[in-house]
């Protein structure tokens, strides 16, 4: 447990193989800039280095960012990574080219939070605040 | 900076003042194009220096290049149109390759290559497992390639390309080997291979060795294709993902005219001729929404590289070859039948800009990747321009416009003084290394996403006239099954190999690696005798050590 009023961190990760890596870091920047601290994996993260840093360093929300159409996948191996390291309270969301079909297969599997493409970054910046404040609040 | 006449005195000034009213009720304060530049409301021959056309534009087909790499322009031959296409196994790529030359295509084959492929990696990669097969063709052996191209007449269809950039030799290999197993001269074809690591470490993203390792390979495929004296393009030096990655058309022809000298002053110091490299030095783009701009891009692009090829190299009859693509940033996930028309307009400009070879998105890519029908509408896009407009006709129909050439003397001069902070910095290299291209991409995505949310930006569906609901359109489904198979198969092939021969083609890749040699005659035997991907890759990750991408705080 948190207190409140604490700087909210947060991990934005490129799971996979990806190198598509303009939207990361523009949304990195953005939630700097709302006053988070954030950290950026770089590319090419496996599940396993995904989370061990998240808990290392004590983030409030995990945002993935995947363009090359495994985001289902990513998402899936994330999220049972967490349950297995007995993170699950680390909210996940996701970002990338994801079609609208796969948002609710997404949501389903337990991801807090799925911005496709044209998503704005100040309501991704205000969905994270949410989601790490709820979870300083448990 | 472009020197021009007296504003004060001139009949703009005059005019300003005599409509002064109207000119305090406009839209807006001021107008600007995408990279920021101010535009006036008008522009006449006083916006443009004394001596501009004989200096600076002059005749197509010949220096300073402007106006266009030929004298004929389209009227000698048409642009080619090409689609970029790859997914899943060699075979049912293969039948989307067939489809698109059956209707229409011109460009030959463009392939797609899947991630790991990229990256040096075969299917059976353990971080292979979610990505084979889905953002392209997964090529791990010769096999696949053969079967690939597997009923494609190769003669007929006459150009290859792909976005092997980081594992140059090897795609190189693979057409020489394909033209050899086929019975063709491979003198009787053309194919391009990107060929381009160093925008990979700045935007791309598919690196996987030190910066000059990779430099150094993709030299090797420039210099062994001289000396097989083939008429083959071994680079195509590429701009698009850094505009695609947030720079603006200057970022673009700037950082693109940079890495292309890196590559070129390598080819030198090794002493092969510019006679010889620079005609098979390709330059890529993409065009994004900015008519003009776009338009003035190109032309720049050519009278820059000219000037470099005369006056650095030594190369003053070489013409500049460019290869532009509609950009796929601008396409939107919302609307997508708007996607037509952007894409319609960015074939435009490119077309308007004189480049010989285009490539062509679909509407649906912003989704997916495209369905059929999705690709049959945009080879009909470059039909429709090219038969019905009249607009290849002419060449540079828009040479002598009082706007279009101010805006390619502006250009001109920023990128000069780009390349020259660039050469201070000690070379593209550097610029690579430093991260500088980078952080000047990154920042100029910021700046572009702020205007977007200020409203300043418009994209029609995501910040104005928005709908809540958008098309539905049909997308394209990968086959599920396709990562598996191809497992599959490259353990049956691993298993037929002799693996005698392999191990001796090897040991004397390694040797070779390590003496500096170029390395492509042995990346050839070495893939005849059965060496996948991976496994040259991997000699070469142990050979000239390995990239490792760097985590970074934000604070």
């Amino acid at each position: 447990m948190k207190a409140t009023g604490h700087k909210i961190r947060v991990l934005v990760a490129k799971p996979g193989l990806d190198g598509h890596d303009r939207g990361v870091k523009v949304v990195a920047r953005t939630l700097r800039d709302a006053g988070m601290e954030v950290i950026y994996t770089g590319l090419r993260q496996t599940a396993e280095m995904i989370v061990a840093v998240a808990i290392q360093e004590d983030v409030d929300c995990i945002g993935l960012s995947v363009l090359s159409g495994s985001h289902m996948e990513f998402a899936e191996e994330v999220l049972a990574e967490l349950r297995q390291r007995d993170a699950s309270d680390i909210p996940v969301v996701i970002g990338g080219i994801i079609p609208r079909h796969d948002v609710a297969s997404l949501e389903a599997l337990g991801i807090r939070g799925v911005f496709g493409p044209g998503s704005s970054i100040t309501a991704i910046a205000s969905a994270i605040r949410a989601l790490a404040d709820a979870r300083g609040r448990v | 900076m472009v020197q021009t006449g007296s504003k004060e005195s001139s009949d703009q000034a005059a005019w300003l003042r005599r409509h002064a009213e109207e000119f305090a009720q406009q839209r807006k304060e001021s107008f600007t194009t995408s990279s920021s530049r101010e535009v006036r409301a008008v522009y006449t021959p006083e916006d443009l220096p004394e001596h501009w056309y004989r200096d600076a534009i002059g005749l197509p087909g010949e220096a300073p290049w402007t106006r266009g790499e030929t004298a004929t322009g389209y009227r000698g031959e048409l642009w080619g149109w090409e689609f970029y296409a790859g997914f899943g196994s060699a075979k049912e790529a293969n039948a989307r390759y067939r489809y698109l030359l059956e209707q229409g295509s011109t460009g030959g084959v463009s392939i797609a290559l899947d991630l790991p492929t990229q990256i040096g990696m075969d299917a059976d990669h353990r971080l292979a497992a979610n990505e084979t097969g889905k953002v392209g063709v997964a090529l791990n052996t010769i096999e696949d390639v053969l079967d690939l191209f597997d009923g494609i007449d190769l003669e007929s269809a006459h150009r290859i390309f792909t976005t092997a950039n980081c594992i140059g030799p090897i795609a190189f290999a693979w057409f020489w080997l394909l033209c050899e197993h086929r019975g063709i001269d491979p003198h009787s074809i053309v194919v391009t291979i990107q060929n381009d690591p160093l925008k990979e470490y700045v935007a791309r993203g598919t690196q996987f060795l030190p910066v000059p390792a990779s430099a150094r390979l993709a030299a090797d495929v420039v210099e062994h294709c001289t000396n097989e004296q083939l008429p083959w393009l071994p680079i195509s030096v590429s701009g698009s993902h850094m505009k695609q990655a947030g720079g603006t058309c200057v970022h673009e022809a700037a950082f693109t005219l940079a890495n292309a000298v890196c590559y070129a002053d390598e080819l030198h110091r090794r002493g092969v001729a510019a006679s010889e490299f620079a005609p098979r030095m390709e330059l890529h783009f993409c065009t994004d929404m900015d008519f003009f701009e776009e338009i003035a891009k190109y032309r720049v692009i050519r009278r820059v590289w000219g000037q470099l090829l005369r006056d650095r190299y030594g190369a003053p009859d070489v013409a500049p070859r460019l290869h532009a693509a509609t950009s796929g940033l601008p396409l939107t996930a919302q609307q997508p039948k708007n996607n037509i028309i952007r894409i319609t307009l960015q074939a435009l400009a490119q077309i308007l800009g004189g480049v010989a070879q285009t490539r062509t998105a679909s509407y649906d890519e912003a989704l997916a990747i495209p369905t059929e029908d999705a690709v049959k509408l945009s080879i009909r896009t470059n039909q429709i321009i090219a038969y019905e407009t009249g607009i290849a006709d002419i060449v540079d129909p828009l040479g002598g416009s009082w706007y279009l050439e101010r805006l390619t003397l502006e250009i001109f001069d920023e990128v000069q003084s780009i390349l020259q902070r660039v050469e201070k910095m000690g070379g593209a290299l550097a610029a690579v290394e430093s991260g500088w291209f980078a952080t000047e991409l990154a920042d100029s995505a910021y700046r572009q996403q702020e205007e977007l949310e200020r409203g300043d930006r418009v994209i029609v569906g995501i910040n104005r006239f928005v709908e809540d609901d958008s098309d539905d359109i049909k997308l394209f489904k990968l086959n599920p099954e396709a990562a598996m198979s191809q497992r599959r198969r490259l353990a049956e092939f691993k298993a037929r190999r002799d693996a005698k021969r392999l191990a001796e083609a090897m040991d004397a890749l390694r040797a070779t690696v390590r003496d500096g040699r170029n390395c492509v005659p042995f990346v050839i035997e070495a893939v005849r005798v059965g060496a996948t991907v991976g496994e040259i890759s991997d000699l070469w990750r142990q050979e000239l050590g390995e990239y490792h991408p760097q985590a970074q705080w934000l604070t």
